[in-house]
């Protein structure tokens, strides 16, 4: 028979044994697995100064996914990023969100942004964001718009979305939250990428946005991108779609003609099936590096250690 | 199972427990690493770190439970303070790093850009966890043995009384 202390010590210890193993193993170890939480120490690698070559025909670019940590994972990517333009030299970063996490980003720019890709900006190469959800929420309050407002002055972007020029290339920046998306602001966004597509002379078209139409993974399809978005891209015969918000790799087999890409690996990992319109997936560390030529594009993901996990050309469809 | 079996075997196990215990966050994290592509060494260090922990407080949470198992008044009480032990230093050794780590995410960058070495962090955390699980496990045997520290004032107060004794 247990005396009266013997119980409590007793009933302390096995009741914090089932609740500390319960969440130990199914939240608290997963979420260490799964984070980049180990602050990292960026190398200083110097790279010449604008050493790439865009040219009617020709550019390369880079698209990193959920990059904002500023941990070790985050500065892996960033490095690999770094020595892969020592081989192949682009001018573009098109970020596909999620460039913060952890805290405010006016707090952290230097900790998620400057350090990890300080040998790229100080070789003169251009960043591009797409919004991402930890730089506001899905559904947007006055404390999100702050951090979108706040993201979009530091890096110099012109807005909640936009198009620019590359080479050959058009690049169609979306909002694909909630009032960007699929809210009251949808239809003024998806009237100015039909207008913009419609009368584009790019000889590809890319669009980018956070949230995927088609994802295998822990998030998954977007499906106000697939019922509202998905269309226009179609109709208006868009080679290529980037986004990130899950953190892993995905190409899909061509959909009505477009491809969709998930390159959310910028620092983290989470878990990742297949569909039936999955042609790759892989749960790693990576970023994707686009070489467009002419009517050629090749896409390469490449993982911290250098090696590819992925690589796919696709033809331009403007010429079809 | 006779009681001198337990007493050989069970000292090991919860040794073998204890060490798991200790390097679970740095395993989850290395495997993270290697399976995301990030080559073989990163992790490597915070592996290392908490092996050196977790070895030698294997051994001294062995060593504790054998000699209490030795003074024990009760077996049961023995047990019930490992297990309240242990229960602290899982939570600490983890979660402790998690919050230190996530909470306050700012700071520790600024330190790594200061070369501050993450792994002092990593072991400090870890050595306060394994501190706090050693006290746990000695105060919860203390208190659930009063009669024990009663038995061993009264030896100490009759010993110092016979002292005292005239010749």
């Amino acid at each position: 028979m247990l005396n009266r202390r013997q119980l409590l010590a007793a009933g302390l210890g096995a009741t914090g044994a089932v609740a500390s193993g319960a969440a130990l193993a199914n939240h608290v170890w997963p979420l260490l697995a799964r984070e980049d939480l180990i602050p990292g120490d960026a190398t200083s690698i110097d790279l010449p100064h604008r050493a790439w070559t865009t040219t009617s025909d020709q550019v390369s670019f880079v698209a990193l996914g959920d990059n904002g940590s500023g941990g070790r994972q985050a500065i892996a990517v960033a490095e690999r990023i770094a020595r892969t333009y020592t081989i192949q030299p682009f001018g573009l970063v098109a970020l596909l969100g999620d460039i913060c996490y952890y805290g405010r980003i006016e707090d952290r720019f230097e900790d998620v942004f400057e350090r990890p890709l300080r040998p790229l900006i100080d070789a003169g190469v251009n960043f591009e964001l797409a919004i991402g959800n930890h730089d506001t929420a899905i559904r947007r309050t006055d404390e999100g718009l702050d951090e979108i407002a706040a993201e979009l002055r530091l890096l110099g972007t012109p807005g909640l979305y936009y198009k620019t020029t590359h080479g050959p290339v058009g690049l169609y920046y979306l909002d694909s939250s909630v009032p960007g998306l699929s809210g009251s602001e949808s239809p003024e966004q998806l009237q100015w990428l039909d207008d913009e597509l419609a009368r584009s002379t790019n000889e590809w078209k890319i669009v980018v946005l956070h949230h995927p139409p088609f994802s295998s993974g822990k998030h998954g399809s977007t499906a106000a991108a697939q019922e509202r978005l998905v269309p226009i891209l179609t109709h208006r015969r868009v080679d290529l779609v980037l986004s990130g918000h899950d953190h892993h790799y995905e190409r899909t087999h061509p959909i009505d003609g477009v491809t969709y890409v998930v390159s959310g690996g910028g620092c983290k990992r989470t878990p990742v099936g297949r569909s039936a319109f999955t042609a790759v997936s892989h749960s790693v560390l990576q970023f994707l590096l686009i070489d467009v030529r002419g009517e050629r594009l090749t896409a390469t993901c490449i993982q911290p250690d250098g090696g590819v996990v992925d690589q796919f050309e696709l033809r331009a469809r403007a010429g079809e | 199972m006779n009681r001198q079996w337990i007493d050989r075997v069970a000292p090991p196990i919860y040794a073998v427990i204890d060490f798991a215990v200790i390097m679970a966050p740095s395993i989850a994290i290395k495997q993270a690493a290697d399976k995301g592509g990030m080559g073989d060494t990163p992790g490597t260090d915070l592996v290392i770190g908490s092996l050196l922990i977790a070895f030698v407080h294997a051994v001294i949470a062995g060593r504790r439970l054998q000699s209490e198992e030795r003074v024990a008044l009760r077996r049961l009480d023995l047990w019930i303070s490992a297990l309240n032990a242990i229960v602290v230093l899982a939570l600490l050794a983890t979660l402790l790093l998690v919050v230190i780590l996530r909470g306050f995410a700012d700071e520790h960058s600024s330190l790594a850009n200061r070369n501050y070495p993450v792994l002092a962090l990593w072991m400090g955390v870890q050595v306060l966890a394994v501190a706090c699980a050693e006290l746990t496990g000695r105060f919860v045997f203390w208190w659930l043995e009063p009669e024990r520290h009663l038995r061993k004032s009264h030896r100490r107060s009759q010993s110092r009384s016979f002292n005292r004794r005239p010749e």
